[in-house]
């Protein structure tokens, strides 16, 4: 068993231990799907106004799982025993994974969510590229979280400063999903309007993995 | 120093002191449109009677412009190859102009009308340039960060803070002289056009990176070393905000959705007039010092303080 595999099954023993991931983004969804029913009761909500409200709950939600991945290492005090025992790029890998796994679990759950709640305004008509830009979304806001949420577990006001820094960055890509689902949402063919999107996307992605895995070593070893 | 002050004096003297002058064909179209009715025209005086004259403008066309009661030039002092830059209002009767004011005579340069921004073309020497030496500022910010990285030199931080507030305070004014000219041609300070968005969203990026800064509670090292690794991670997503989000959406700036640009665009050609197109580059390198030299204070400024921390 590789390395990056172990941190990942020491993270998943955890969160089944605890469940403090899984029910935080749960009990997240719930009041945000909550608040959007309440305050728009009987509206039409616009395909471009669903798939902003369906980002901004993944996005945040994503902050809340998400942010603890290192976070919760400094606090247990348990870090500098992961930095004896695994290298610095299969923590890495580990972190990447879990949050991912995280993250698509976040969006299916969200999703099946909206499609209970909205079921008259959250019609998918072209599923692949639905899909396709959900999990290039995933990708890229676990990656940059895992690499952000090292950063900040060394700063002094842990928790509310990574969507502050985070979501500048994510913004390119927030952009693009939304426009992404937007178009999939309103035609059933979406790849001819959403290619641009998709593209920035997977440059996006690739960008961001690369430079995160390269860069993780610096903040990890002291 | 001085010299920049100079030549910086005498780019902005001449951005607001050359004359604008478009063709017969703009005069026509703006008046036909409905847009305004007097226009500046640049165009050769090829012969000149007691109330009108014959020109030829730049494109070669030709248009009689009369003198009216109204109008305060004279064509009988000037002789035939004289180049006017006058404004003109169309006479749909006649097809013929009248003449308005003449504005300038042999003009060493002018620049040329662009439809629907007139006078506020001038603006392109300034907001353009001022955001491209933004992007040059953060991504020599960057490649600071990287330096520390590798080397270890505490002073390629300084250097890398430096660039990066510089960076900040050349978008802030990308986007103080972009919301004026947004007032008067789109009508509002502030759209929340494409490209105004992204531009908001560079300064958020920055004002976290120095936010960051302040809050973290470890030695100057390794605070150092993770305001670089945060340079460099949001300078990945600096060009996605710069060049291509705003070009693919629809957007108010040219460029957007995929439109032809003046200075930027798909195609990778430019339309622009030669002249203004020289001159903004000029305006591109004069702002790209003025720059370098805040960063140059700013790096000097943050070396005393830190020898003054050591001392005390």
């Amino acid at each position: 068993m590789s390395s990056w595999q172990a941190v990942l099954r020491k993270d998943l023993r955890i969160e089944f231990r605890t469940r403090y991931g899984v029910s935080a983004v749960i009990m997240f969804l719930l009041i945000t799907v909550a608040v959007i029913l309440y305050s728009t009761p009987g509206e039409q909500l616009q395909p471009s106004i669903i798939s902003a409200l369906l980002w901004i709950t993944l996005f945040f939600g994503a902050m809340t799982g998400l942010a603890r991945s290192f976070v919760s290492e400094e606090e247990r005090g348990t870090s500098l025993m992961l930095r004896l025992y695994a290298s610095g790029e299969s923590v890495f890998i580990g972190k990447l994974v879990y949050n991912l796994g995280l993250m698509i679990a976040l969006a299916i759950s969200a999703l099946l969510f909206f499609q209970f709640f909205f079921t008259r305004d959250f019609h998918i008509r072209d599923w692949p590229i639905f899909s396709l830009q959900l999990f290039l979304g995933a990708v890229g806001i676990a990656a940059v979280s895992t690499i952000l949420s090292a950063l900040i577990s060394r700063a002094s006001q842990k928790g509310a400063l990574l969507p502050i820094v985070a979501l500048p960055i994510l913004m390119p890509l927030v952009i693009a999903t939304t426009d992404a689902m937007r178009i999939t949402l309103e035609v059933p063919s979406a790849w001819v309007g959403a290619r641009g999107d998709i593209l920035i996307l997977i440059s996006f992605d690739i960008a961001m993995v690369l430079v995160s895995y390269v860069l993780f070593d610096v903040i990890w070893k002291d | 120093m001085w010299c920049l002050g100079v030549a910086l004096a005498i780019q902005v003297f001449v951005a607001f002191e050359t004359p604008i002058g478009g063709s017969f064909d703009d005069a026509v179209t703006l008046a036909m449109n409905g847009v305004q009715d007097v226009t500046p025209v640049k165009a050769t005086l090829l012969s000149a009677d007691s109330s009108s004259a014959h020109f030829t403008d730049l494109y070669g066309q030709q248009g009689i412009v009369h003198e009216t009661n109204k109008s305060n030039g004279k064509y009988q002092s000037y002789k035939s190859g004289d180049i006017l830059v006058m404004s003109v209002a169309y006479n749909r009767n006649e097809k013929s102009f009248d003449l308005v004011e003449i504005i300038r005579v042999n003009p060493i340069m002018s620049f040329p009308m662009i439809q629907g921004l007139g006078e506020l073309g001038r603006n392109m020497l300034f907001h353009v340039p001022m955001s491209m030496v933004a992007f040059i500022a953060f991504f020599l910010g960057t490649i600071y960060s990287i330096l520390y990285l590798v080397k270890k030199d505490f002073d390629f931080d300084r250097r890398a803070r430096a660039a990066s507030a510089g960076g900040f305070l050349f978008t802030a004014l990308a986007t103080a002289t972009g919301s004026i000219w947004a007032r008067f041609s789109w009508g509002t300070f502030w759209n929340w056009d494409p490209r105004e968005t992204s531009i908001f969203i560079l300064l958020l990026i920055y004002g976290a990176y120095f936010m960051l800064r302040s809050l973290l509670e470890e030695s100057e090292d390794k605070k150092a070393r993770i305001a670089a690794v945060y340079n460099i991670i949001a300078f990945v997503s600096v060009p996605f905000l710069m060049f291509v989000v705003p070009r693919i959406t629809q957007s108010l700036h040219p460029g957007g959705g995929g439109t032809e640009a003046p200075i930027i665009n798909l195609s990778g050609q430019t339309h622009t007039d030669r002249t203004l197109l020289n001159m903004h580059w000029i305006s591109v390198v004069l702002f790209l010092f003025v720059f370098l030299w805040i960063k140059d204070i700013y790096t000097r400024i943050l070396r005393i303080q830190d020898k003054r921390a050591e001392e005390i």
